[in-house]
């Protein structure tokens, strides 16, 4: 943890350094980096907005209830405990979402109990696939994602099942 | 993603009208709403991470960057642009290193440059990589455990990268080997003919 702690004033001070000793105008040249970001916010807004609003109606419309009770015993089958079938769920769409659920688990479970452990490790080792494809290709014109968004979601189920295991032995 | 939107989408609506008809237009609203509010967040850690990339790119930090992963991209990524290599090799580092804030940005870069040379090959990649999560150390949810007073919060560091190794491992593997299929295919298709 201490060690993580040092990571980003590290990087940043590298950073720093470096600039000034190539004698970037690094106020100039940072300003003009965020100026970037205030475009690239807005470019993203529209996805964001469509894609939200999609996961907002998945989840009042009990479908992500019901897909977690329908899913529960197929997840089961595969040694993913049925507590964990929520995050399993939530976390390709919202990594907010998912959060507030991994901290729900560590709260009623304990930290240091089985279903937490292995929740922490799939949180850990996935990412919300379908935010990330919507913020990267906002602006190109790529239209044949299926198939990748399928693998990602395929290896992502498999590497659960082994975190799972880990969990079990280590 | 267009596939995938219009089902989820038309699939929940039903299900809505059975279940709360009165509280579509509100939810709708709230996914809006929150959508600002995480545009707001993101901008946030967008305007720090991306005012240091360009300090790293005009010092030429990012160019040494791309020079230490370029004999990966070349094979991995098949691209010769430049640009694109830097912005690849600050992602995978950023990712490395559990920043995942400031990958995004990146990322999003290159594949704006790879869509110049129109190598939808290498944008499909970096995709996969990136939503397989590539993390060294996962740093928020050791937090999360050892705030919870979790006596060793650190013991999940070796499963998780298993994990993520694996994962990401495996996608890049399917990928390569599915481009692989198509293109065989379309050879013989071609010899067919």
């Amino acid at each position: 943890m201490k060690i993580a702690a040092y990571i980003i004033p590290a990087v940043f001070i590298l950073v720093f350094i470096f600039a000034a000793i190539k004698k970037v105008k690094i106020y100039d040249e940072f300003s003009k980096g965020i100026a970037e970001a205030v475009k690239f916010t807005i470019s993203l807004l529209p996805c964001l907005a469509a894609i939200f609003m999609m996961c907002a109606v998945f989840e009042t419309s009990g479908l992500s209830a019901l897909m977690t009770k329908a899913l529960s015993p197929v997840f089961g089958a595969l040694g993913i405990p049925k507590e964990l079938t929520k995050l399993v769920l939530i976390k390709p769409f919202s990594g907010s979402g998912s959060l507030a659920y991994l901290n729900e688990i560590i709260e009623s479970y304990g930290a240091d109990s089985y279903i937490t452990r292995c929740a922490c490790v799939c949180y850990g080792s996935s990412e919300t696939v379908f935010y990330i494809s919507a913020v990267y290709f906002a602006g190109t014109k790529m239209k044949k994602l299926g198939g990748a968004i399928v693998i990602v979601l395929i290896s992502t189920l498999i590497s659960t099942i082994i975190a799972c295991l880990l969990c079990r032995i280590m | 993603m267009n596939a995938i939107f219009t089902v989820i989408f038309i699939i929940s609506l039903i299900c809505l009208c059975f279940i709360a008809p009165d509280k579509l237009l509100a939810t709708l609203l709230g996914g809006a709403e929150n959508a600002v509010k995480t545009s707001l967040t993101l901008f946030c850690i967008y305007a720090v991470w991306m005012g240091l990339s360009r300090l790293a790119e005009k010092s030429g930090l990012s160019k040494n960057a791309a020079k230490a992963i370029k004999p990966l991209s070349k094979k991995l990524f098949k691209t010769e642009n430049q640009a694109a290599q830097e912005n690849i090799a600050m992602n995978i580092s950023c990712n490395l290193l559990g920043i995942g804030g400031a990958a995004t940005p990146y990322a999003v870069k290159a594949i704006g440059e790879l869509e110049k040379d129109g190598n939808a090959y290498a944008q499909k990649l970096l995709f996969i990589i990136n939503a397989t999560s590539i993390q060294l150390l996962p740093t928020t949810v050791i937090a999360l455990r050892a705030s919870a007073g979790s006596a060793a919060a650190f013991d999940i560091f070796l499963p998780s990268l298993i994990c993520t190794v694996i994962s990401t491992g495996l996608a890049v593997t399917l990928y390569i080997l599915s481009n692989k299929l198509k293109g065989t295919r379309r050879r013989s298709a071609k010899r067919a003919k």
